[in-house]
């Protein structure tokens, strides 16, 4: 079912950007335009889509999605993830960072509290001296000025 | 027999306490920064130029050299332990150098990558001391005619990396083709598929790509498995390759050196594009192609080896015309222009001391290096020990300030995390992600060179048939695709 | 005797005070207008095009003069993509006018503004603060092969002759291309773009046979230029550079005085910098450029000093005068309504 969904999406994609392409031209008076290799690669995406939904159903993967305490897990990466790509330009790289460092190390298995926060703090200070100041690499900074 | 002299008198320069200080600093900092995820030697040597300043003009260029080629060291290291790349041109090394550590080989993984590195730097050192002016000359031809031939017979050879379906690999170098055309057409200067984006308009940065399908879609995969151990369930078996690793590898380590040199040599190429083509060669000639992605040695020993060639490759340009062929070397010819000296081909006469100075310390930085890493695989392996549940989150941030440092764009970590969620749920329905990134990383070359081609030539397409060099390669290329299609009667599209 | 080592030692006084005062000078001025508190973190100067080009070694040539001036440090940034457009962007709309950010760009940031924001951001974001130098695009022709004691005015006569012939490097949507429209527009020549991503790309094919005549600027082909392997044949500039004496401009080639187009690299802010931090920013930067090592590291590079600018009073009004040409140029050429 999942695999069928995807089947569509690609057919959708590379319609999509093939038509997309189209309106950048495809042949101009030297040669390819910007829209020809973009065109093509559509093309084929969508072509793929079509026989990939044409195989027979039992040849489709079901794929085997998390369940369960694996689920919470992997979702809590992702979320970890995210929450530092939207917190940073808020807070400041040290921060998000250590915010970000105790929600992946409370996800997966739960290590205690005072584990967390102690590595979050080690790490954090290690990477911001290391790259920040050693290496001279402006990272973020939050309102509070670090 | 100048050569020699000359390089004689590199010898005498390089080898005084101070030159040998830089020459070692610069490995050391350049085999860290090749294991730091995502940091790549490029930010590096950015971010360490200003420190060569208060130095020689012979000892900041052996730095930022050391740097250059230490991180093809480094870089292999996280790709072979966690599956994370050091760096871009360490990408094709997750594939196999993984799945070895996965099996408790991951000693002898990381001891064939420092082999190779040294071997093939030191080859491509030699090369350079006997040849350096002749190369140039010829590889100041290469147009792009010759670029487009090159970059077409690498797609053939990515084609050849597809394992599984024929139609999910083909829709995967489509989509890398796509995702490589958002952003600014340089062949005319507009804007593709950016929708109004100035994030869009520079592009998708590589390096959020692959750490984002190779490292993220890693950890979220192991996340599901693993609970409270440590990665690597297996015992780790011994620190050192065996002889059948051996006689595994000394091939594609030649195989990759010679490929890495001259695709180091050509412009646009470089070590990122020399690892991917090492790869897929070493595929194409391997006995047992199905064991690639499984754990096949020739698949870290080809790519590590060729990255480390196409150094020495790039270095060429840039010592005997002054001509730089990737970022790395144009940032290598603006050092020398700071300290006050003129590249270009006059400079081995007017600087033979800073010439052969520079090239004696690669041969002196590429022995440091080997000297240096390899006691280091036993510390390495050991990482692997951490459990897991510690290792990752430290690792996740590391890659994150990785990917940041390549353009200062958080957008980039939402590229990273993007590609990672897809990449994840993609392997889950077994599609190769391989083929992905080559396409993504030659599709922009291939593009290029091919419209500058048709460009410059009044007679349209039939440039690639007066030029000798690309009509050679593109009938190399049309008889591998034939050989491939042959090797598969059931006629391949299935 | 003593009177003599007296007088000796009164006349060197004489001679190195007023040395000591302009540094005295230049310094108590930059104590004299710094904020109380400001700087207390590094200050960004970025550079919105790769590390090692011409752009970002004259930044970093700039900060290394302007730390020893001013005792803060400097960390050089480079923001790249687009071809530029990425950093000026951010340095239009994101970058935060606090003072700590500080643009080193050209005035290839104009033709971005103009044409290519599509209204997200204009160049009066971007306050300039200091002039630095400029570059005059050069036109280069080959060593070896048919052209290769022709000049410029000759090989404008074969394009004509034998249209769709001539190979010449371009960057697309940049001055490189307009120099060539302007040629074919009064001319009647026709030649064959050969589209690369800069400057420096189109002198290696030069050199390598692969084009005709590239352009670029004196820093990027000395090299090659010196070993002969390419010559430059014409200046896009008023005057003849005072180190390419031998080389007319376009304008002495081709009759007119329409074919001038150089790179003018300069300082700016966003808007919105506190004005003491942005006098401070922009005193610095003007210490630096005082210093005579710094302006002999920079002709070195083969770049020139437009007097038009150097005079800091004058300095945006003159920018300005030139912001304006090239906007009559784009709406000359349809580019702009």
């Amino acid at each position: 079912m999942f695999e069928r969904a995807l089947n569509a999406f690609w057919i959708l994609l590379g319609a999509a950007a093939a038509a997309y392409a189209w309106t950048l031209g495809l042949i101009g008076a030297s040669g390819p335009e910007s829209g020809l290799f973009p065109f093509l690669a559509g093309l084929i995406i969508m072509g793929a889509g079509v026989l990939l939904l044409l195989r027979p159903l039992s040849e489709n993967i079901a794929p085997d999605f998390p369940r369960g305490d694996a689920l919470w897990r992997v979702l809590g990466v992702i979320a970890g993830l995210a929450f530092m790509a939207i917190s940073i330009p808020f807070l400041g790289f040290a921060v998000a960072g250590f915010i970000t460092m105790v929600i992946l190390l409370r996800t997966v298995e739960k290590s205690s509290w005072w584990f967390s926060l102690a590595l979050a703090l080690v790490a954090i200070v290690v990477v911001v001296w290391l790259f920040g100041h050693i290496l001279g690499m402006a990272l973020p900074r939050g309102p509070w000025g670090w | 027999m100048e050569a020699v002299g000359g390089l004689l008198t590199g010898f005498g320069i390089i080898l005084t306490l101070d030159n040998l200080f830089f020459c070692f600093l610069g490995s050391l900092i350049g085999t860290l920064v090749g294991v730091l995820p995502g940091v790549g030697p490029l930010a590096a040597l950015a971010l360490l130029l200003p420190i060569t300043f208060t130095m020689t003009p012979v000892g900041g260029m052996v730095m930022l050299a050391s740097i250059f080629y230490g991180a093809m060291y480094g870089g292999s290291t996280t790709s072979i332990l966690l599956n994370i790349p050091g760096e871009a041109a360490s990408v094709v090394t997750c594939l196999d150098g993984h799945q070895m550590a996965k099996q408790g080989c991951a000693g002898a993984a990381l001891g064939i990558a420092a082999i190779g590195s040294f071997v093939a730097g030191t080859l491509g050192v030699i090369v350079m001391t006997f040849f350096a002016p002749t190369i140039a000359a010829v590889a100041i031809r290469f147009g792009p005619p010759e670029n487009f031939a090159l970059m077409v017979l690498g797609i053939v050879c990515t084609l050849f990396m597809i394992t599984g379906s024929p139609v999910k690999g083909a829709l995967m170098v489509a989509l890398g083709f796509l995702t490589a055309a958002v952003g600014i057409d340089v062949v005319n200067g507009r804007e593709r598929f950016t929708f109004g984006s100035i994030d869009l308009s520079a592009g998708i940065e590589l390096l959020a790509v692959v750490i984002g399908l190779f490292g993220v879609t890693e950890v979220l995969n192991n996340v599901e498995r693993v609970v409270k151990s440590t990665l690597v369930a297996e015992r780790i078996r011994g620190l050192w390759p065996t002889l059948a690793d051996w006689k595994a590898s000394w091939r594609p380590m030649l195989r990759g050196s010679g490929l890495g040199f001259v695709l180091g040599l050509v412009p646009g190429g470089g070590p990122v594009t020399a690892s991917f083509m090492s790869y897929a060669l070493e595929k194409r000639l391997s006995a047992h192609p199905d064991g690639f992605g499984k754990g096949a040695i020739e698949g870290v020993a080809g790519p590590e080896s060729a990255n480390n060639a196409a150094v020495a490759g790039s270095i060429i340009p840039v010592l005997s015309l002054g001509i730089p062929s990737n970022a790395v070397t144009a940032l290598l010819l603006g050092a020398l222009v700071i300290h006050g000296v003129q590249p270009g081909p006059l400079f081995i006469t007017q600087r033979p001391d800073l010439f052969w100075g520079i090239v004696a310390s690669m041969y002196v930085g590429n022995v440091l290096l080997l000297l240096l890493n390899l006691p280091l695989v036993g510390l390495w392996v050991q990482f692997l020990r951490i459990p897991y549940r510690v290792l990752f989150p430290v690792v996740l941030l590391l890659s994150i300030v990785g990917v940041y440092s390549a353009n200062k764009n958080v957008f980039d970590l939402w590229v990273m995390l993007g590609f990672g969620v897809a990449g994840y749920v993609l392997s889950k329905l077994k599609y190769d992600l391989a083929p992905f990134v080559i396409a993504f990383v030659l599709a922009p070359l291939l593009e290029q060179s091919l419209r500058q081609s048709l460009a410059m030539s009044p007679d349209g397409a039939m440039i690639f048939i007066q030029r000798p060099g690309t009509a050679l390669m593109l009938v190399s290329s049309a008889l591998l695709v034939a050989l491939m299609v042959r090797r598969k009667p059931k006629g391949g599209s299935r | 005797m003593k009177e003599n080592t007296i007088a000796l030692a009164l006349l060197s006084a004489l001679l190195v005070t007023p040395a000591a005062a302009q540094n005295g000078d230049a310094k108590a001025e930059l104590a004299r207008l710094k904020p109380g508190d400001f700087p207390t973190a590094p200050i960004e100067y970025t550079v919105v095009y790769p590390a090692g080009g011409g752009m970002d070694v004259t930044a970093r040539l700039l900060a290394k003069y302007v730390e020893k001036w001013s005792d803060h440090r400097i960390i050089v940034n480079n923001r790249t993509g687009g071809a530029g457009m990425v950093g000026h962007a951010y340095l239009a709309t994101q970058a935060k006018p606090d003072g700590y950010t500080v643009g080193i760009i050209a005035n290839l940031m104009w033709g971005d503004a103009m044409l290519r924001a599509q209204g997200r951001w204009t160049y009066t974001d971007l306050e300039p603060i200091g002039y630095l130098n400029s570059d005059a695009l050069t036109w280069i022709g080959p060593t070896e092969g048919p052209y290769k004691d022709m000049s410029v005015k000759q090989l404008v006569e074969t394009a004509k002759d034998k249209p769709g012939t001539l190979r010449v490097a371009t960057v697309p949507g940049s001055m490189w291309d307009y120099l060539i429209e302007q040629v074919e527009a009064n001319t009647g020549a026709k030649v064959l773009r050969v589209p690369f991503q800069g400057g420096g790309a189109g002198i290696n094919a030069l050199a390598g046979g692969n084009v005709d005549i590239a352009q670029g600027f004196y820093s990027e082909f000395r090299g090659l230029a010196d070993a002969g392997k390419v010559r430059p044949i014409g200046v896009a500039a008023s005057e003849r550079l005072s180190f390419l004496k031998d080389t007319p401009t376009m304008n002495e080639a081709l009759g007119g005085d329409e074919y001038q187009w150089f790179v003018i690299r300069f300082a700016v802010v966003p808007k919105g910098t506190p004005a003491d931090r942005k006098a401070y920013l922009g005193a610095a930067i003007r210490a630096a450029m005082k210093d005579p090592e710094l302006v002999a590291e920079y002709l070195k590079a083969g770049v020139y000093f437009d007097s038009k600018l150097t005079d800091a009073a004058r300095m945006q009004a003159n920018l300005n005068a030139y912001v304006e040409a090239e906007r009559t140029f784009y709406v000359k050429t349809g580019r702009l309504k």
